[in-house]
């Protein structure tokens, strides 16, 4: 039932799911034609690519009915957690506990680009004063005071401290509207001074022992509250077992980032690789179907690479992807430009990287949060970009800056001039809006001059 | 040693106390051409501070803070840029509890460390508590002196004060401008922002409170004097961290708390809001000030640069012309 490992429109993917039904073939519940997404707005839909496989037909299923997964668990008398900031540690210990499902109300910042702004989200942040000059990010706003995508959440947790500014407004501004936040501090994550007890951090970076201390005490908080939540205490070995499960997601996602990013032929198109890497962070609301989905997508693309088979020409130039975009399209650009991911980091490196299983639980997940590239220097997140980017070979790093993002302007700058300086490799800065149709012959020169560059410097 | 800072969570008693000499200063705007950080999506304020910290010179050394995303990524960028050590000072956002109060007063003792590392001596709880009196006599002189003098000087006052610990005279006692009073709310004002203050008298209005991050709103409370004998760090962390109202705090309700409270008792029938351009945390706060105070609110979005002046000031001009 597979076809050759393609890009294919919508209409082609949703054939190949109308085969896959008729032909009997045992398929998740969810899964099914995108077009239905369509009908429901998300327009955008129309003017992607897709992996020409049922493995990404699944993928996408699997993330387009999250809204849904979310309201049938609140039907059904699950707890739901609101987890904000953080990206991937609380979700961890939230799904340690039965009937609680935990969800990123960030991933709103999605929803303009897929509803191609006719969710009105950013018009209703934009009456709270959350104007263009905000983060796309904003979108949650709209969707707290629209209640018409995400089940208002019966608990909000939000990490605060060495987090972005626009995000901690955006998140003041939820809480004054009338949803109660459990704020915790992630300190910024600093090196440690001489003689001073340090550890070591998932993803290399080190921090000072107290450092892990405080957030391991804040996470006791943020435990209190959702043993609170669940009515059950939520102990070390259900804590334990939760992150043994967390790590298979992320174990399958090394590989598959492993094969995904080195392969050549690339056997993997860079948007579902970002769909792909998403799961991490919250298990798109399902953390056992999060697996079997990765799992499929894995065997797939294991299923390419051996028979040396890929999705784009062979010696595409390799890019490695800095930041998400606000505009799903643009990953589909960078192929159209003749370019591949070799490598992303997309905010979230610590929810890719494995947890600890031999330390104390908190210990670990304490340790795991502080490893968030966003809490600590830039130049830590330059170098983890820098030592990833020389092991998946990339020839350039593009900077996606997220418009708005308070971070953006110095981060970028410390990236490309470390990047330049260790590497030697061209470094290109785009930004990116949430529908990004106007800018699309911009960007389209820009990765095109990329994708150039790189092919010049391998005639050197 | 000098230590050069402009947050208002960086005590200068523990400076002091440490034998060094603090200067919470005012950037000039002009030090910002001379930052070799970015332009685009940088707050003019933290691109000034990061100037004026590249030109600082042996015998200086600069302290941030992390109360904003860009002031963190600023201390960064300086760090890498000036010859001049630079501090970057762990403010948490969250307060009430005890961990949050626990990583500040650390944070006070690793600042401790950084100064004596560079020759600074670690002070005894003696000594602290001699330099907190001391600077809160002070203080208290320059609070009976704001109170007899219009805003303008009553600011310069304070930075007179911030950068040198006292005052050097005596301020003249003026007759107080009648207008239509007005409360300018906001972030730090940077060297020289004082005149807005005079454009807004100009215009025919009145500045009842300042309550910026340069006015009264970040003048510590009067110390403990028994609890200052007792633990004089701990009343420390108390009157800075457990007790200056700012718009990072998570949650923020402490700031519009003592607004509430500030602006009822002003008598401020208007509110002139300072920001600079890229500053989300005062950009958000602009609607909850309108609903918040109730009042007609300016939203003056400052790029620090001096061709945007008479912008300012006319936008200011028309806004008072309207509340007349």
């Amino acid at each position: 039932m597979n076809r050759s490992p393609e890009r294919i429109s919508m209409e082609e993917l949703d054939l190949l799911c109308e085969r896959r039904r008729t032909s009997g073939a045992s398929i998740p519940a969810y899964v099914g034609p995108l077009r239905r997404h369509v009908e429901e707005g998300d327009t955008r839909l129309l003017r992607l690519q897709y992996d020409a496989s049922p493995a990404a037909l699944r993928l996408w299923s699997f993330l387009l009915t999250e809204e849904d997964r979310l309201h049938e668990a609140r039907a059904a008398g699950a707890k739901i957690v609101g987890t904000m900031k953080d990206l991937g540690t609380v979700p961890v210990m939230a799904y340690a506990l039965p009937n609680v499902v935990a969800f990123y109300p960030d991933g709103a910042w999605w929803t303009p680009c897929l509803m191609e702004l006719s969710d009105g989200l950013f018009r209703i942040a934009q009456l709270f004063g959350f104007g263009e000059a905000f983060c796309p990010v904003r979108a949650m706003l709209g969707a707290f005071v629209n209640r018409a995508h995400f089940p208002i959440p019966d608990l909000l947790v939000c990490s605060a401290g060495a987090v972005c500014d626009d995000f901690s407004a955006i998140a003041q501004c939820v809480e004054s509207l009338g949803h109660p936040i459990l704020w915790w501090e992630m300190p910024h994550r600093r090196r440690p001074e001489p003689d001073e007890p340090a550890v070591e951090l998932p993803g290399g970076f080190s921090a000072p022992a107290s450092q892990v201390a405080l957030v391991r005490s804040e996470l006791e908080r943020v435990r209190s509250a959702l043993e609170a939540l669940a009515g059950s205490p939520l102990g070390d070995a259900e804590l334990a077992a939760a992150i043994a499960e967390a790590n298979r997601v992320r174990r399958l996602l090394a590989e598959l980032r492993r094969l995904a990013y080195t392969a050549d032929p690339c056997p993997m198109p860079a948007l579902e690789m970002l769909i792909a890497e998403m799961l991490a962070i919250h298990f798109c609301s399902d953390r056992a179907e999060s697996i079997r989905v990765l799992a499929d997508l894995l065997e797939e693309v294991r299923r390419r690479v051996k028979e040396n088979r890929g999705v784009l020409a062979q010696d595409a130039a390799r890019v490695f992807w800095v930041n998400p975009v606000a505009d799903l399209r643009v990953m589909n650009l960078l192929e159209d430009c003749g370019g591949r991911l070799a490598g992303t980091e997309f905010l979230f490196s610590h929810a890719l990287d494995l947890i600890p299983e031999d330390l104390p639980p908190m210990e670990a997940l304490a340790r795991m949060a502080l490893a968030d590239p966003m809490a600590g220097p830039s130049a830590d997140r330059a170098a983890r970009i820098e030592r990833d980017a020389r092991a998946f070979g990339a020839e350039a790093v593009l900077v996606s800056r997220i418009p708005g993002a308070s971070h953006c302007a110095l981060e970028g700058a410390v990236i490309a001039r470390v990047v330049r300086e260790e590497l030697a490799i061209p470094v290109v800065e785009i930004e990116v809006p949430p529908v990004a149709d106007a800018m699309m012959p911009t960007l389209r020169s820009q990765l095109e001059a990329l994708v150039e560059t790189v092919l010049e410097r391998r005639k050197r | 040693m000098s230590v050069v800072y402009s947050s208002p969570f960086v005590p200068p008693e523990w400076v002091a106390a440490h034998g060094a000499r603090p200067k919470r200063i005012r950037p000039d705007p002009g030090a910002a051409a001379r930052a070799t950080a970015p332009v685009a999506g940088m707050c003019p304020y933290a691109r000034a501070l990061t100037g004026e910290v590249q030109a600082l010179h042996d015998g200086e050394v600069a302290v941030f803070t992390t109360t904003c995303d860009q002031m963190r990524r600023a201390a960064e960028w300086a760090a890498l840029e000036s010859p001049a050590p630079v501090f970057l000072m762990n403010v948490p956002a969250t307060h009430g509890a005890p961990s949050a109060v626990r990583l500040y007063r650390d944070e006070l003792h690793r600042l401790g460390r950084f100064l004596a590392r560079r020759g600074a001596s670690q002070p005894s709880p003696e000594k602290l508590a001699d330099v907190m009196e001391s600077y809160d006599e002070r203080r208290r002189e320059l609070r009976d002196a704001l109170g007899l003098v219009a805003t303008r000087e009553a600011s310069e006052a304070i930075a007179e004060f911030d950068l040198a610990g006292r005052l050097h005279a005596a301020l003249a006692r003026r007759s107080l401008p009648r207008g239509i009073p007005v409360a300018v709310v906001g972030g730090p004002l940077m060297r020289g922002d004082a005149r807005v203050f005079d454009w807004i008298e100009e215009a025919g209005g009145s500045v009842v409170l300042d309550a910026t991050e340069s006015g009264t709103r970040t003048l510590p409370a009067p110390f403990d004097r028994r609890r200052l004998h007792d633990d004089p760090i701990l009343e420390l962390v108390d009157a800075y961290f457990g007790r200056l109202p700012d718009v990072f705090r998570r949650p923020d309700e402490a700031l519009y708390a003592w607004l509430h409270r500030e602006l009822a008792s002003s008598g401020a029938r208007a509110v002139v809001l300072w920001r600079y351009v890229w500053c989300d945390l005062w950009a958000a706060s602009v609607a909850r000030l309108r609903e918040l105070a109730d009042l007609p609110v300016l939203d003056l979005d400052v790029s620090g640069d001096a061709g945007s002046d008479r912008r300012t000031a006319n936008r200011i001009q028309g806004f008072l012309e309207v509340l007349r």
